[in-house]
């Protein structure tokens, strides 16, 4: 596997202003590789979700560099990082929020009928082929909501997949799970990390998930530990 | 360009919630179906009001008015600091009528905005039965010109129209007239004019139009007979009156006409303000009521959508996480207030419709109305689609530009 930088943040600031200015994240510094699997821990308030969300390109309010697959981010408009989001990132959130209208296979369909770059029917027959992956390919026509928690979630990762993003960002993607779906949804990211060269980020604190990662990012009051 | 998955999306919003959708629909319904009747209702009322003052009223009469005050005859050559005094002053005309109508008949009849003419010789006399005497007034006509104008012969309740062209000296009286006088059908009457001439007349016919005022003093004869009355020439008449198609356009019209005659021409407009007046009165009321009630729909809109926002709020930020940007966002949530808005508009006109035929249902027997009078105008419908889009769209735009404005990670984290 080639030893590519997938994301790398240099000098990273940022300030929280109420109720009182508070610096949370302090010149933090560090590179992510492509394919490699890694957790974000740290104890609450330690400003490890902060760090996400700016990774994320979703809270653009900080000082420093943010790049991913070599682009810098940093300073471009929302709607630019929207378009960034669809075709580069895929997001696993601790709650699944699937649209409860929508079958799951629509839902898995929504980011890629956004991004446009392929027919409907090819959309489809990948969502059908993620779905497969997770084992979830007999409950594609029923509706989001019908399904279990464990399930949405892993519906969740199949719509992240769908775009092929080079990154997959999670926020305690497992923090709703009990022990076996969160050893199935694991298992999951360890294959996409190894099989397919996709970059994981993953906030967790689950000790145990964050063990069997390829690498562990530890923040405490907004300073790396490690 | 509005793409098909937020067309998807908006749709699953619109039936998920399918009650409060319907109520959206409805208040677009009521507004537009309330445009529709109150200003069906009101054109009807105006046509009405109108048809029943076209009754007794051309829309353009040319009579002989009285010469310009030219009585100060030194005004124009003594200045300001002179005083004159000139003993007992008058206006005089000198001729009365139009002496040779049927030039200006002719020469007006090219104009092609007009449908009908219609030569009058309207004399004041007195009627007299034995020893009863009214005054009133003598209106010699042609019967089929009339006819066309004023639609008199429908007034006709006994005897006929058509009886004046066959007997010479027949007459049609006014039917409060013809009781002041105690007449009836084929009964002799005396007429005298103002310069003492008398004649006997037949009555054949006796008329009830829509004013009492017109029946307690009015009758007719054939207009050669009321020359005759006046020794005048078979051309003499006191009036022409004139119906335009288009009776909004008859000051134009008769600006034009202006050029044909010498004589005085009178579009409606300038004899009767008033009608004009109530007319344009009644079309304001109606347009301020209906678009107040547009207005309280869209409120109602925006109220929905809104709630609609607040509810979806985990969605669009998932959908910003995803990468949908704050146009498609937009596009979610106006499409949603644009279909609630159509699909409104279509059952708001046809209810309007279905309003506007029952109520012109409804009896209401005053005058020569049957029922209460509802017109219906297709620009009226239009106009009521259009302003009922208008609100949704700017009822749906607010909320969707807040939507669009959704920071995701505020609400994602919480």
């Amino acid at each position: 596997m080639k030893e590519t930088i997938a994301l790398s943040v240099n000098h990273l600031q940022k300030y929280f202003y109420v109720p009182n200015k508070f610096q949370v994240l302090k010149d933090l510094s560090f590179e992510v590789k492509k394919g490699e699997f890694l957790s974000l821990i740290g104890k609450s308030g330690s400003g490890k979700s902060t760090l996400l969300y700016i990774l994320s390109t979703m809270d653009t309010d900080y000082q420093g560099e943010l790049f991913i697959n070599n682009v810098l981010l940093t300073g471009k408009k929302q709607n630019e990082l929207a378009a960034f989001r669809n075709s580069n990132i895929g997001f696993v959130f601790q709650f699944h929020y699937l649209l409860p209208e929508f079958s799951v296979i629509d839902n898995v369909m929504l980011p890629a009928l956004k991004l446009k770059t392929k027919s409907y029917d090819e959309i489809r027959a990948k969502a059908m082929e993620n779905l497969n992956l997770l084992g979830l390919k007999e409950q594609a026509e029923k509706q989001a909501n019908k399904l279990s928690g464990g399930q949405q979630q892993r519906v969740a990762i199949a719509r992240a997949l769908i775009n092929d993003p080079a990154i997959i960002m999670g926020d305690e993607p497992t923090g709703n799970l009990d022990s076996k779906n969160t050893q199935i949804v694991f298992e999951i990211f360890k294959e996409l990390a190894k099989e397919r060269g996709q970059t994981i980020i993953a906030v967790t604190h689950d000790d145990d998930f964050a063990a069997n990662c390829d690498r562990i990012i530890e923040l405490q009051d907004g300073v790396l530990l490690k | 360009m509005i793409e098909k998955t937020n067309l998807k999306i908006a749709y699953a919003h619109l039936t998920s919630r399918i009650k409060q959708s319907i109520i959206a629909v409805l208040s677009v319904t009521f507004g537009i179906s309330m445009y529709v009747f109150m200003n069906g209702f009101m054109k009807g009322v105006n046509d009405a009001q109108t048809d029943l003052a076209f009754s007794t009223l051309a829309h353009i009469k040319i009579y002989n008015d009285l010469p310009v005050d030219n009585s100060n005859l030194l005004k124009k050559n003594i200045n300001n600091n002179t005083i004159v005094h000139i003993s007992n002053p008058k206006v005089i005309q000198y001729t009365e009528g139009i002496i040779n109508a049927e030039q200006t008949i002719d020469a007006i009849k090219k104009i092609p905005e007009i449908s009908g003419i219609a030569p009058q010789l309207n004399i004041n006399v007195f009627f007299r039965n034995g020893s009863t005497k009214v005054n009133g007034l003598l209106s010699g006509i042609d019967t089929q010109n009339e006819d066309l104008l004023f639609g008199t012969a429908k007034y006709v309740i006994q005897g006929s129209w058509t009886m004046l062209n066959t007997q010479t000296d027949g007459m049609l009286i006014g039917k409060g007239l013809a009781q002041k006088l105690s007449l009836s059908l084929k009964d002799n009457i005396s007429v005298t004019t103002a310069d003492g001439i008398a004649k006997n007349f037949k009555i054949v016919g006796i008329v009830e139009t829509t004013l009492a005022g017109v029946d307690n003093q009015k009758a007719y004869i054939r207009i050669n007979a009321a020359r005759q009355l006046l020794s005048k020439n078979a051309s003499y008449v006191s009036d022409i009156q004139i119906n335009v198609k288009d009776f909004n356009k008859a000051h134009l019209v008769a600006q034009k006409m202006k050029e044909y005659t010498q004589y005085k021409v009178e579009p409606w407009m300038e004899a009767n303000g008033q009608l004009q007046a109530a007319n344009g009165l009644r079309e304001i009321i109606a347009v301020a009521v209906s678009l107040t009630i547009l207005l309280v729909a869209g409120f109602g809109i925006y109220n929905i959508m809104n709630m609609t926002v607040n509810e979806k709020i985990r969605e669009i930020a998932i959908l910003k996480a995803m990468g949908f940007d704050g146009n498609d966002v937009v596009q979610i949530f106006l499409s949603q207030s644009i279909v609630i808005g159509i699909l409104g508009g279509w059952v708001g006109m046809a209810l309007g419709y279905t309003i506007s035929l029952l109520v012109g249902k409804i009896p209401f027997q005053i005058a020569s109305l049957d029922t209460l009078p509802v017109a219906s105008d297709a620009k009226d419908y239009l106009l009521a689609f259009v302003f009922g889009l208008m609100t949704t769209f700017v009822a749906g735009y607010l909320p969707a530009k807040k939507a669009s404005k959704i920071d995701p990670v505020e609400i994602i984290r919480g």
